[in-house]
């Protein structure tokens, strides 16, 4: 059914949304069906599931789904402020899908909650020198009505563990079937004293809300899925909003501005459109959901005589307490083929590491699971995921390639990332994108604990290789992280104005009618897998937004 | 960005798993999605070339059959390897073809100099192209042979090469029959107490 609902620019809108992704997409979706008129301003394009591929090379190689790599879009990295940023001519640093569902198009669609112990792990451990650490405004209760939203509406899968936070209601559905990479984790954890669960996806297991089930296609991970069994916003949420009658997705447009007023409230959003054309959409209210690298980076664009450091930025925290989590890494080699590429990546995780545990000597704690990972694919398990030790070329690597791509596990921890004011999203000075905007400048060096953390995991992967019987198996090493996927604490929440960019609500402090709400909300990281997070986020977001509009506050 | 100089610089060490060398990879393929009909054209044409000439076409494809040999399974040869190569000269990667060319150019130079009757890569026997390669694997020209390779022995086969998929055949990796039913390998077999040796 096409969707027929447009608005004109000049038609001043209950709300303009910028970005479609994990938080635009439902609060598209919650406004729109909430009777309130909504534009969703995306810059990439409107793909459907069947525009979806399997093509390697095009998405892997070719940044198909990332809008074309870093000549596009100029971005510059560097590790402290006082280095001068460089263009990498390949991968972009800040890498997120762009098109309508944003990076949850994209995704690995490994889901986990936050713990009651994340939004208040400041009061816990007491406060840490150097750092923004801090507690968040809510707490786990108060968003776990919505955490429950997002299993039942967005589509979750899964299974109880051990460890787990309350629930108010069960999973929907259950998890998806135990892998090879699965069963090996649970025999090395086992052996470890370990407790592997099932992990929780934003992928069907079955039918659901009128969606396919998952046909374990085996292309999750970095790929759109063509079954809609995903569990994007693009799958999800959209077409909701479009059928509401109350919403238009406008994609193809680049935000380049949002405008304030003499009452200090934003009127129009200013965008590029398909063709390059300025153009700028009235709205009584503005959501900003572009991820956490990009939001911030329109605010600072968004600078003015009236916000001189950037739009809503009275703090000064707006970019400020990025953080990507850390990761590692060790990979494995089987006896027998587990011929992991085929379903969904990981089906076991452990996380009795999750906890900071002070004995260990440094803040942190993480999650494992076990997945193909670069195996999942010929190419890039050629060039990433085959033994280093290996001949690269000839008989022999012919050889290792024939044995051990369908016989390969990999082990990966992901862990906290501290938030530390160094760690900022920016605007490049010289580097411009494509359409002529200043560039996402990311300035990033983990925090010491948060290589401890991944020093510690990887040790741990290494161990649950060895118990569950690898034959070999090789360490990636920790690597301080030059970049990433997951984009966090750029307008963190908070109660202070001097000290976060939007209220508990998502509403900013110092611009009445500007919500943002994306990682960029996020104040602390999380063990990784933020997303459930993110769209759980939205949609409390959404309740008050609604409620607000409904009483005259915006 | 084709810049011949840090291609060299970055090589292809680094196949060490670090992800810079998948990073450094992206570089040299950007846009290969739009290399289809002409594929499967050549091949019924009886492979004429898109942009590549006779000699280099020999030696290109003379550089991928070492790196992907013919053994008791199919290589880099059989899988059409070099018609990939050519498809992405003449489309996507024509920005690397004068650095090939030029690299290509060195390389026979020094392969005359220790051969002194060898013109040609494919002049030599197997082992001493592969003991001359061995000299030449930190060359910006190997480095960019070995990524089209694999590319051309591991893409879909709209691309040129992966001639009858071959190349997921070698692997095990049963890329154009998904999607699948548990169970999927030996290990989850057992589990679901099934057999499935994976083979």
């Amino acid at each position: 059914m096409a969707n027929e609902t447009t608005f004109d620019t000049r038609e001043e809108v209950d709300f303009a949304i910028i970005g479609s992704g994990s938080a635009g997409g439902i609060l598209a979706k919650e406004l729109s069906t909430a009777g309130f008129s909504v534009v969703v301003l995306e810059q990439g394009p409107y793909r459907k599931a069947a525009d979806f591929t399997h093509d390697e090379l095009s998405v892997v190689f070719r940044s198909e789904l990332h809008g074309g790599g870093n000549d596009v879009h100029g971005q510059t990295f560097r590790h402290h402020e006082n280095e001068t940023a460089v263009q990498p001519t390949d991968r972009a640093p800040i890498r997120y899908a762009r098109g309508v569902g944003g990076s949850s198009v994209h995704f690995t669609a490994n889901f986990w909650r936050l713990r009651p112990l994340d939004f208040k792990e400041r009061s816990l451990l007491g406060p840490i020198s150097g750092t923004n650490f801090a507690d968040w405004p809510i707490t786990y209760e108060e968003l776990e009505p919505y955490y429950t939203k997002v299993d039942w509406e967005i589509g979750v899968s899964g299974a109880p563990g051990p460890f787990d936070a309350p629930r108010s209601k069960p999973f929907p559905m259950p998890p998806m079937p135990i892998k090879s990479s699965g069963v090996l984790l649970e025999k090395g954890a086992a052996a470890l004293g370990l407790h592997a669960q099932a992990e929780p996806h934003a992928i069907l297991s079955q039918p659901h809300n009128g969606r396919a089930g998952c046909v374990s296609c085996g292309y999750c991970m970095w790929y759109g899925c063509e079954a809609g069994a995903k569990s994007s916003t693009l799958a999800a949420m959209i077409p909701l909003a479009e059928a509401s009658g109350n919403c238009e997705i406008r994609p193809d447009s680049t935000v380049i501005r949002i405008e304030t007023n003499d009452k200090g409230k934003a009127d129009q959003v200013v965008y590029l459109d398909i063709n390059g054309v300025e153009q700028a959409q009235k709205a009584k209210a503005v959501v900003l959901s572009a991820n956490g690298a990009e939001t911030a980076r329109l605010l600072l664009m968004s600078a003015s005589t009236q916000h001189p450091d950037g739009l809503a930025n009275s703090s000064g925290f707006v970019g400020r307490n990025l953080m990507h989590n850390a990761h590692a890494l060790s990979i494995g080699v089987y006896e027998h083929p587990l011929n992991d590429y085929k379903g969904v990546q990981v089906s076991r995780i452990v996380h009795d590491f999750y906890d900071t545990d002070e004995k260990r000597g440094f803040y942190g704690g993480g999650g494992i699971d076990a997945r193909p990972l670069f195996s999942a694919t010929p190419i890039i398990h050629a060039m990433l995921g085959r033994d280093p030790n290996t001949p690269r070329w000839g008989k022999g690597f012919k050889d290792t390639m024939a044995h051990d791509f369908s016989r390969t596990l990999s082990i990966v921890g992901s862990t906290t990332s501290l938030a530390l004011d160094s760690n900022n999203i920016t605007l490049d000075p010289e580097s411009k994108d494509a359409w002529g905007r200043p560039a996402i400048r990311a300035t990033y060096m983990d925090h010491a604990d948060d290589l401890a953390m991944a020093g510690f995991l990887e040790d741990r992967t290494a161990e649950l290789h060895e118990a569950a019987g690898a034959e070999k198996l090789w360490r990636f090493g920790v690597h301080p992280t030059t970049g990433g996927e997951h984009l966090l604490g750029t307008c963190r929440m908070g109660d202070d104005p001097a000290t976060s960019v939007v209220d508990s609500k998502h509403r900013s402090h110092d611009v009445p009618n500007l919500f943002i709400c994306d990682g960029s909300s996020m104040v602390t990281s999380g063990r990784g897998q933020p997303t459930m997070t993110i769209m759980a986020l939205a949609f409390r977001a959404a309740d008050h937004i609604k409620a607000a509009a409904t009483a005259g506050e915006i | 960005m084709n810049n011949p100089e840090s291609l060299s610089r970055r090589g292809f060490l680094q196949s060490t798993g670090t992800l810079t060398g998948a990073a450094y990879l992206r570089m040299l393929a950007p846009g290969l999605a739009a290399i289809t009909q002409a594929a499967c054209s050549a091949k019924d044409e009886g492979m004429a070339f898109a942009i590549l000439g006779a000699d280099e076409a020999r030696d290109f494809g003379a550089i991928a059959a070492r790196i992907i040999p013919t053994t008791d399974t199919p290589g880099a040869t059989e899988a059409g390897v070099i018609h990939f190569i050519d498809k992405a000269f003449a489309a996507e990667m024509s920005g690397q073809l004068e650095f090939a060319r030029a690299g290509l150019a060195e390389f026979n130079d020094a392969l005359g100099s220790e051969y002194a009757s060898a013109a040609h890569l494919g002049d030599l026997s197997e082992d001493e192209q592969d003991a001359f390669l061995q000299t030449r694997e930190t060359s910006g020209l190997f480095n960019l042979m070995w990524a089209m390779t694999v590319f051309g022995f591991f893409a879909m086969e709209k691309y040129g090469g992966n001639r009858d998929q071959v190349g997921w055949e070698l692997i095990g990796f049963e890329g154009g029959h998904g999607p699948w039913q548990y169970p999927f390998g030996y290990y989850d077999a057992q589990v679901h107490g099934e057999t499935n040796d994976g083979e």
